[in-house]
């Protein structure tokens, strides 16, 4: 063995890797029938036995309590927004802004729903964020052709809201 | 520099008061949050304790295993975290052990939860998540994952002349030499000695050792198994005087494979009458690969009571047990467990 | 029992840039474990158990990247645990450090680690990754909308604008221009900040964090260690962690334990930190506040969390000019903090770090004249992971 000094150049280099890993997650009875439940146009929720808490989105177990959910309730679709954004950044395999999300209360729930609010023309910021501000009602909307997940429901302002 | 001279003060015993376990080969109707929430429920009843009254909770679940990019976000609170202390250990399940007794020989709260997972039937395909264990450059090049590490480990023991042609993994080792994967869920609550009714423990936690060696397979005899030699004497060395392999009465070994684990056996030097996996095989008895080891360690704790008087859990992890933990328990009882 | 004391006897930390390209990953790490061994005066072979902070390993691209650091570390044959609590994490591996010492079991203990997320390509979207598979997913939340709907919140609750955000990024750059380890460090003006592109309302590009890469380190010690070898470290006092809810949305309304425009749990942590150092006024016994708040809407109610102002006063606070490096009181993240360097694996031991040099008098040009008692504070997950710890130059009681 000798002592060598590379003749290959020393800039540096890169290696490109994408993780390209696939999972099929099981969502379990609760978050399953919370979708399907979105094709019939309902949002449901579970009760809290000890909170008393209406948990929306509905979820098997209470974190508070550390606690099985006992009913099933069918909540409203009209709420109010208790908090928003509006994002005007594209992020990789994000969709294309401009978008606006918001979690908003639904009538009987206790707790809030985080969903796309549509039907607002975002271009103007000022417009935007005054139409969506914290106390804002809005409506769920449903999908007409409905994939059985999340991207089922949507928000929009309610009529006469601004 | 030279180590303290004064002694540190003691510390306080550590017992073991509940362990649960859930495997199955593949759970369809529960997500992994709702594994995690039934067994962290039962685990904390069975120790008389629940969310509200336990000192602090410690986890430990693989991100790439479980699609999940931070992976104690949504598993903290079916754990039992809202509103307490969590600590997400994410090295190996059996470091969330070693850390809970840590917590606890530190005045951090009398009680914690330790809770390990995996749902590996949730991805499609997991021996490509354990190649991205490997580093970009070299290994994830040859397509490295546990099965061949665990592979080129056991041809340092294997004769080719005398071995035989049964290989139906990755020479020398057949599917029944290897670790079976499973949705598991493995908990445990550690509590300090004078916080709970005595004779409710399970065992008592008589010392802990760890290490881990060099990652690259080049840079390391991967035969010697010399992170086991580090974690015996790292438990050696501990405050307490944890009693030696060689009054084991039982160990439970989670290896790399069956050839892995019968060498590690023989190289702790136990007496004769010690049961080595007395729960099962490492293929019989499910376990992702970085909760085998908290599956084991657990094994042992709930393996000592009557004729059982000490036993210890042994854990490897990382390719081809670049890692071991060891842990030894005492049978319930104060007279006993005393060290 | 008592609660043990230990010592901090070094910190490192490299200059927090965009990226590094002439060095890998492991190479990284070393030079943070380097600098902070150095500071402590001690070697590889003093270190009695090693704790790596490693947030998402996907943003590094290694699945259990903490394995590929041993080598690099030189820490093959000692104890070895990874900590994850997503950008808590750094704090997190301090504490579980402070655990390791505390427990009698370690003298000397490394934590050193690293964080180079400008080698993913789409961050943002790998972080969409971590919210719940049934419901989240299909929204695209992420780190910057999650704290925006925060911002949202703290301006509905407490009646502040966009100018009071401004306020805390121009308070930070200007601290930042005289760290030499700061990412971002041209000083700025509330117009700029208000300025800038708007990334996710009320959250500009003024009030975001960089992504950076970098690595930190600190050695911690047992007390009987610095007395045999006559070490003068600085001394963690006390520790608290605490966690609230993932689901955002159980954080509103009148039934909801904490609200996410506040960082009432976080309160909780610090308050836990507090009682075991025996810290009873915040506002007089706190020199140096090192608190992880990525974006400037973040500070405000971290600082009012800390105990440092009322609920819902720190923008009047900040706007008498508070908090800031030559007001009285004390300073709030005179680093620049968070806002001007985001490694993320290791922002909470660049807290630590800089906390140690303050109480030390070592911080050099945004040193705090005669701070003797810090305070440091990270946050995790979906703002629900919460480390915090109180630091001082000596053993005395906190007065
Ligand atoms: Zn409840």
């Amino acid at each position: 063995m000798s002592t060598t000094t590379p003749t290959t150049p020393a800039g540096p280099k890169f290696y490109e890797q994408t993780w390209d890993l696939s999972y099929k997650h099981a969502l379990g009875e609760t978050t399953s029938r919370f979708l399907g439940a979105l094709t019939e146009g309902k949002i449901l929720g579970r009760r809290c036995p000890v909170c008393e808490r209406v948990i929306v989105p509905a979820r098997s177990f209470c974190d508070r309590d550390h606690c099985a959910t006992t009913d099933w309730v069918e909540v409203g679709t009209t709420g109010v927004i208790e908090m928003f954004t509006v994002v005007y950044e594209p992020f990789k395999n994000l969709p294309a802004p401009p978008y606006a999300l918001a979690y908003a209360t639904l009538e009987g729930a206790d707790t809030a729903l985080v969903g796309y609010v549509r039907g607002l023309d975002l271009s103007d910021q000022k417009t935007a964020v005054a139409a969506l501000a914290v106390g804002t009602p809005v409506v769920v909307k449903f999908s007409d052709s409905p994939t059985g997940t999340a991207a089922d429901y949507w928000f929009e302002p309610a009529a006469g809201a601004n | 520099m030279p180590p303290g001279t004064d002694p540190p003060a003691p510390r306080p015993r550590v017992a073991v008061l509940a362990i649960r376990r859930e495997a199955t080969a593949r759970e369809e109707d529960r997500s992994l949050e709702e594994m995690i929430f039934e067994v962290a429920h039962d685990t904390l009843a069975d120790a008389g304790l629940s969310q509200a009254t336990v000192g602090g909770v410690v986890l430990s679940g693989n991100d790439q295993s479980d699609g999940r990019v931070i992976s104690c976000m949504t598993s903290a609170g079916p754990a039992g975290g809202v509103d307490s202390d969590v600590t997400m250990i994410a090295s190996s399940g059996e470091h969330a052990l070693a850390y809970g007794w840590l917590r606890l020989r530190s005045g951090q709260g009398d009680t914690v939860l330790v809770i390990g997972w995996g749902k590996p039937s949730e991805g499609v395909n997991p021996d490509y998540a354990e190649l991205v264990s490997a580093e970009p450059y070299v290994l994830r090049a040859v397509g490295m994952n546990d099965t061949i590490a665990a592979a080129l480990q056991a041809s340092r023991w294997t004769d080719p002349a005398t071995a035989g042609d049964t290989a139906t993994v990755s020479w020398p080792l057949t599917a029944d030499d290897l670790p079976r994967r499973g949705d598991v869920v493995v908990a445990a609550v550690l509590a300090v000695e004078g916080t709970f009714s005595p004779g409710r423990e399970l065992a008592w936690v008589r010392g802990a050792g760890w290490s881990t060696e060099n990652y690259e397979l080049g840079a390391r005899d991967v035969g010697a198994q010399t992170a086991l030699d580090q974690a015996l004497a790292h438990l050696a060395r501990g405050a307490d005087s944890a009693p030696a392999p060689s009054t084991w009465d039982s160990v439970e070994i989670a290896a790399p494979s069956e050839p892995a684990a019968a060498r590690a056996a023989g190289k702790l030097g136990l007496p004769t009458h010690a049961t080595v996996n007395g729960s099962g095989s490492l293929h019989e008895r499910l376990a992702p690969a970085h909760i085998a080891g908290l599956d084991r360690l657990l094994a042992a704790a709930g393996s000592v009571g009557p004729g059982t008087g000490t036993a210890a859990g042994v854990g490897f992890n990382g390719f081809a047990g670049q890692g071991a933990t060891v842990m030894v328990f005492g049978a319930p009882g104060t007279k006993e467990g005393v060290a | 029992m008592s609660v043990p004391n230990v010592g901090v006897l070094g910190v490192g930390q490299t200059p927090y840039v965009n990226r590094r390209t002439d060095v890998t990953f492991p190479e990284l790490v070393r030079e943070g474990a380097q600098l902070a061994l150095a500071d402590a005066g001690v070697t590889i072979d003093d270190v009695d158990a090693v704790v790596f902070p490693l947030a998402p390993d996907a943003l590094t691209g290694t699945g259990n990247g903490e394995r590929w650091c041993i080598e690099a570390l030189g820490a093959a044959g000692k104890p070895f645990m990874r900590v994850n609590n997503g950008g808590a994490t750094g704090m997190s591996a301090i504490i579980a450090a402070w655990t390791h010492v505390a427990s009698g079991e370690f003298d000397v203990v490394l934590v050193a680690g690293a964080e180079r997320v400008s080698e993913s390509g789409s961050a943002q979207s790998v972080l969409n990754k971590m919210w719940d598979v049934g419901y989240e997913r299909p929204i695209p939340l992420n780190t910057i909308t999650m704290l925006a709907l925060s911002a949202v919140r703290y301006m509905h609750l407490h009646g502040s604008d966009e100018t009071d955000m401004a306020r805390v990024t121009v308070k930070n750059r200007r601290h930042a221009a005289l760290n030499p380890l700061a990412h971002l460090r041209d000083e700025v003006t509330i117009e700029d900040v208000l300025a800038s592109r708007t990334l996710a309302w009320p959250i500009k590009l003024g009030d975001a964090c960089p992504s950076s890469t970098g690595a930190a380190g600190a050695v911690l010690v047992s007390e009987r260690y610095a007395r045999a070898n006559g070490l003068d470290p600085a001394w963690i006092r006390g520790v608290g962690q605490n966690t609230e809810t993932f689901w955002m949305g159980d954080r509103v309304g009148p039934k909801a334990l904490q609200d996410h425009g506040d960082a009432d749990a976080l309160a909780t942590a610090f308050k836990r930190a507090y009682g075991q150092a025996g810290l009873t006024d915040p506002t007089t016994q706190i020199d140096v506040a090192e608190i992880y708040a990525p974006f400037s809407s973040v500070e405000l109610h971290v600082i009012e969390a800390a105990g440092l102002c009322g609920l819902g006063e720190s923008p009047t606070r900040l706007a008498k000019g508070e908090f800031a490096l030559g007001a009285p009181g004390p300073v709030v993240n005179p680093s620049g903090g968070v806002l001007c360097s985001n490694p993320i694996a290791v922002t909470g031991v660049a807290r630590l770090a800089e906390a140690t040099l303050q109480v030390q008098g070592r911080a050099g040009a945004h040193q705090v004249p005669g701070a003797r008692t810090a305070v440091a504070s990270a946050i995790g997950g979906d703002h629900q992971f919460y480390s915090t710890l109180v630091l001082s130059s000596d053993l005395e009681d906190i007065a």
